[in-house]
């Protein structure tokens, strides 16, 4: 076909080139994209049932929620996400272009690399290794690594570019590159760190800028590695199964741009009412509001181009898995939008309504776009017939059922805590002041989720059959289909483009045929979209690291004792930050659970900053003197002995494993290489940290509590949690009495004395 | 009845298709739908306006100062109880079972945790001698659970228990004295006069 299609061409009169396009990359991303989905959503199951019960933390250190939380992100996103991104785009712009890829080589690197990166992921994770933000989880050689790669497939996907033989850029090609320019970007500036061992680093960035930059990244991952690519995806895919033609040209040219340059002043929705300055936040709302048309451009345009081909879905499961992908797109850049206005966020924030968002999201769009592609590619990479039409109907009809059970209970588990929450009685006071009762009411919803998000991964079970009994039915050797087209001719010049009649200038800029002369030019074409995502980062990023105002100091906040900041570590190792928010927003259903709320100075020395997202347990921002030291020695132990129906993971392994007292020294070293002012810490960080495990170890021996606890670990993690909160105190009340030098926060703050 | 103008221009702009062609995919040069572009242009309308925020029509008077108004109209409506217990009102709660039992229910969801599930202290002293460290009469027992011990860890409880919650926890916990725990963690603070 395509040589018939080149063979009309009028320039067929210059010599064609003769050549083919590598599939054989396209087959092996295809096989770790199905591989590693499995195992990522079967690591989503597996974290869901822990949700439903504890018994499934398995009580080992490795398998518990807040290790195996980022795995489960990790693996969907980049392991299922970014191989179905690079099955599609590796057999879409080869074709688009009509140029086999830049070069085989680069391409096998870009494969074997990424794989490499997820193998890392999936070792590095459980074992606690972690940078605490999330979806860049992954530690500073792992970020190298990935760097690396990212840039092969930048170089092999322009080098194709560049070798093109089709002179104009196709939509999904805006899209593709786009992404891939952006997805450097973020990744980049998001992880800058210094690292303090081999997988241990501290983010550059502390407290409001560091989660400021954590959520342009956060939020533009979502955009640039879960979005754009997968609407490039669509546009190849989409006309190529419906086999009719794109609805709208104009439409695609305004929704990329607006989409692109909108986006990416997004992210500070994520931190509504926190300590992030309020202009920031407020942008971030209204670019959220205006992304909405732009979002719902892209869905127009595929559901639109099935004008005429509905007949064609009822019998064709690729279509039907684009249907309700794109649909669940839809639905989901609605509720975006919805979600970033303040008065909803109020509610949905920290709850399970942001898990149901995310899943609309990945299940219904990112999957299900993935699925149809691969039904549609299987047949054509394995020059077989695919194995079972009827399999894969199945697949998509126990596949949308699962979606559905899982969203509905979610949304229901989301709404139903968010409203718990802020439930007052008519005395004024909190009407589910535990917060436990706000959690054990979920529990019939979790185990909904269980069963539908089960339900989907049988259906990728049943792809991965499809996938095997298709490819056993491969010929011996495949055919290599050689590709005529002829080069493109060194000089050129745009054919003048018409000007609509009769419509004037408006008509002009409303067809947007000008635009045709700049998908010639894939250079200008990069360097405008840098520029679109660059200039919106800009204009946030300079005045919220700028502007002194943006971040007020509270004279009486310090840093974190040497002992405090390794308790600090084991926090992050241990990803309490999955399901323990410290940011109190100045809500009143808020300050009268958990205290007064978060201030920008509080977080001034938090490399990273611990902000978190999620409340699967109550807020920490002021746990520190809420309880004795021995409450939380038997808490960490077992927290079912004090809160019953508790659904946090049992830490025993705290009391038995040993502070590694040399690295401390390292550790507050790279802090006051990052300017948190540590003084004689600098030289001494090991003696005052020991001397402050002994303390607690007392206290928590005279108590009744165990005995000999001070080189443990669970020492510097108890530590570092009575130290939540409390120097806000300082500020407000005068200087507590010696008297209460038994009690822990007098033991922080005798500490803290030895700081400047 | 003739057909507007805008209708015949856009018939004709329908579905027509552009020359160029992508692996065979091909485009139509169809006009927006205008409810689509009528979107697009009301949110940034709306975005624009929100964030100028004129006459505090748009984003308001900022989250802090909106705080601060709901926290002292919230304070007016609902005045902080007395924290003070009355001994004999109290006394008389001890004396009806049902209450008491109510109040050991609510002790084995809050109390029992620090206290021990016979009041024997663990975390916290024990309830069953006659050693208090903050009071031993029943209205100062009152006192230290509606306003708590926050330098040791014990919350203020009147916040998060009711008026009647907190009678009935309290009385439960008077007849706890005298009782013979399992573990009964040494006694702390100063014999309480009979």
């Amino acid at each position: 076909m395509t040589v018939a299609a080149v063979a009309a061409h009028p320039s067929a009169v210059t010599p064609l080139d003769a050549f083919s396009y590598d599939d054989d990359i396209v087959r092996k991303f295809m096989v770790a994209c199905v591989a590693w989905g499995a195992i990522g959503m079967l690591i989503g199951v597996l974290i869901a049932l822990q949700l439903a019960n504890p018994a499934f933390n398995l009580g080992l250190e490795y398998t518990s929620f807040g290790r195996l939380r980022p795995l489960h992100t990790n693996a969907v996103i980049f392991a299922f996400g970014g191989n179905a991104f690079f099955t599609g785009c590796y057999y879409s712009t080869q074709r688009l272009l009509k140029a086999r890829m830049y070069s085989d080589a680069l391409s096998k690197i870009h494969f074997w690399g990424w794989q490499l990166i997820i193998l890392a992921a999936a070792l590095t994770l459980p074992l606690g290794f972690t940078q605490a933000k999330e979806y860049a989880e992954l530690e500073w050689p792992i970020d190298i690594a990935i760097t690396v790669i990212w840039v092969v497939f930048a170089v092999n996907f322009i080098g194709t570019l560049i070798k093109r033989r089709e002179r104009h850029l196709y939509v999904a090609l805006w899209f593709y590159l786009a992404s891939i320019i952006t997805v450097a970007l973020l990744h980049i500036f998001n992880n800058l760190a210094i690292p303090a061992g081999l997988f241990k680093s501290y983010s550059i960035y502390a407290g409001v800028q560091d989660a400021f930059m954590q959520w342009w990244y956060g939020h533009n991952a979502v955009a640039f590695f879960l979005t754009t690519p997968f609407l490039g995806l669509m546009y190849y895919f989409m006309p190529k199964a419906a086999e009719g033609p794109v609805f709208s040209y104009r439409l695609s040219i305004l929704h990329f741009w607006s989409l692109v340059f909108m986006y990416i002043w997004a992210g500070p929705h994520h931190l509504h009412y926190t300590s992030l300055p309020e202009w920031a936040s407020t942008l971030g709302m209204v670019f959220s509001v205006m992304l909405w048309a732009p979002s719902w451009g892209g869905m127009i345009n595929g559901l639109l181009t099935l004008r005429g081909s509905w007949h064609k879905v009822v019998n064709d499961p690729v279509l039907k898995f684009f249907v309700i992908g794109i649909t669940a797109y839809g639905m989901s850049t609605f509720e975006g939008p919805m979600l970033s206005i303040k008065s909803v966020n109020g509610l949905a924030h920290y709850s399970d309504w942001i898990i149901a968002h995310v899943h609309t999201g990945a299940l219904g769009w990112n999957g299900f776009i993935t699925f149809g592609m691969i039904y549609w590619l299987l047949p054509r990479l394995f020059q077989a017939p695919l194995y079972s039409k009827k399999l894969a109907e199945l697949h998509f009809w126990i596949g949308t059922f699962g979606i559905i059970l899982y969203v509905v209970a979610i949304y229901s588990a989301g709404v139903t805590q968010g409203l718990m929450w802020r439930a007052f009685d008519e005395t004024g006071r909190l009407m589910y002041p535990d917060f436990i009762e706000t959690v054990v009411r979920l529990l019939p919803m979790y185990w909904v989720r269980v069963v539908g998000g089960s339900l989907y991964v049988v259906g990728v079970f049943m792809l991965a059959w499809n996938i095997f009994m298709t490819w056993r039915a491969r010929p011996a050797v495949y055919t290599e289909q050689m590709v005529f087209a002829a080069p493109l001719a060194k000089r050129w010049s745009e054919p003048v483009i018409p000007k609509p009649t009769g419509e004037g200038l408006i008509g002009w800029v409303r067809a947007m045929r000008y635009h045709r002369k700049w998908e010639a030019m894939p250079v200008l074409f990069s360097v405008m979209v840098t520029i679109a995502v660059a200039i919106a980062s800009l204009f946030e990023i300079i005045p919220t690291f700028l502007i002194k105002s943006n971040v007020p100091t509270i004279a009486s906040v310090k840093p974190y004792t040497p002992l405090e900041l390794y308790g600090r570590d084991v926090y992050i190792k241990e990803g309490c930050f999955n399901c323990h928010s410290q940011q109190i927003r100045p809500l009143r259903y808020e300050t009268e659970r958990y205290g007064e709320y978060s201030k920008p100075g509080e977080s001034v020395y938090d490399h990273p900053f611990l902000w978190g997202s999620k409340r699967n347990g109550p807020d920490l921002a002021r746990e520190g003197g809420k309880y004795p030291n021995l409450w939380h020695v038997t808490h960490f132990n077992n927290p079912r002995d004090i809160v019953t129906g508790s659904l946090m993971p049992a830490y025993p392994h705290f009391a038995k494993t040993p502070i590694p007292w040399a690295d401390i020294q390292t550790r507050v070293g790279v802090m006051a290489m990052l300017g948190v002012p540590y003084g004689n810490a600098v030289t001494n960080a090991v003696s005052m940290a020991k001397k402050q495990a002994q303390d607690v170890a007392t206290d928590i021996e005279k108590n009744g509590g165990p005995v000999g606890l001070q080189d443990m670990e669970i020492v510097a993690i108890v530590a570092y949690v009575q130290r939540l909160g409390q120097d806000i105190k300082l500020a407000n009340a005068a200087p507590p009495v010696a008297a209460r030098a038994t009690t822990t926060p007098a033991v922080a703050q005798s500490a803290r004395r030895m700081l400047p | 009845m003739t057909e507007p103008t805008q209708g015949r221009k856009e018939a004709a702009e329908r579905d027509r298709i552009l020359e160029h062609s992508y692996d065979g995919i091909q485009e139509y040069d169809n006009p927006m739908p205008q409810w689509w572009v009528v979107t697009f242009w009301l949110t940034i309308v709306f975005s624009v306006f929100y964030y100028l925020n004129p006459f505090n029509t748009g984003v308001g008077s900022g989250m802090k100062a909106e705080y601060d108004a709901d926290m002292v109209a919230f304070r007016a409506a609902h005045p902080a109880n007395s924290g003070g217990g009355n001994a004999r009102e109290l006394l008389a709660v001890v004396a009806r079972k049902s209450e008491v039992a109510e109040g050991k229910k609510i002790y084995a969801g809050k109390c029992a945790a620090c206290h021990a599930a016979d009041g024997g202290g663990m975390i916290g002293p024990n309830l069953t001698d006659n050693a208090w460290i903050h009071g031993g009469t029943i209205d100062s027992i009152y006192a230290t659970v509606n306003n708590g011990v926050l330098a040791k860890g014990m919350p203020a409880w009147g916040k998060l228990l009711k008026d009647d919650e907190m009678q009935e926890v309290v009385a439960y916990v008077w007849t706890l004295r005298g009782s013979t725990p399992a573990k009964p963690k040494a006694a702390e603070g100063v014999v309480a006069a009979q």
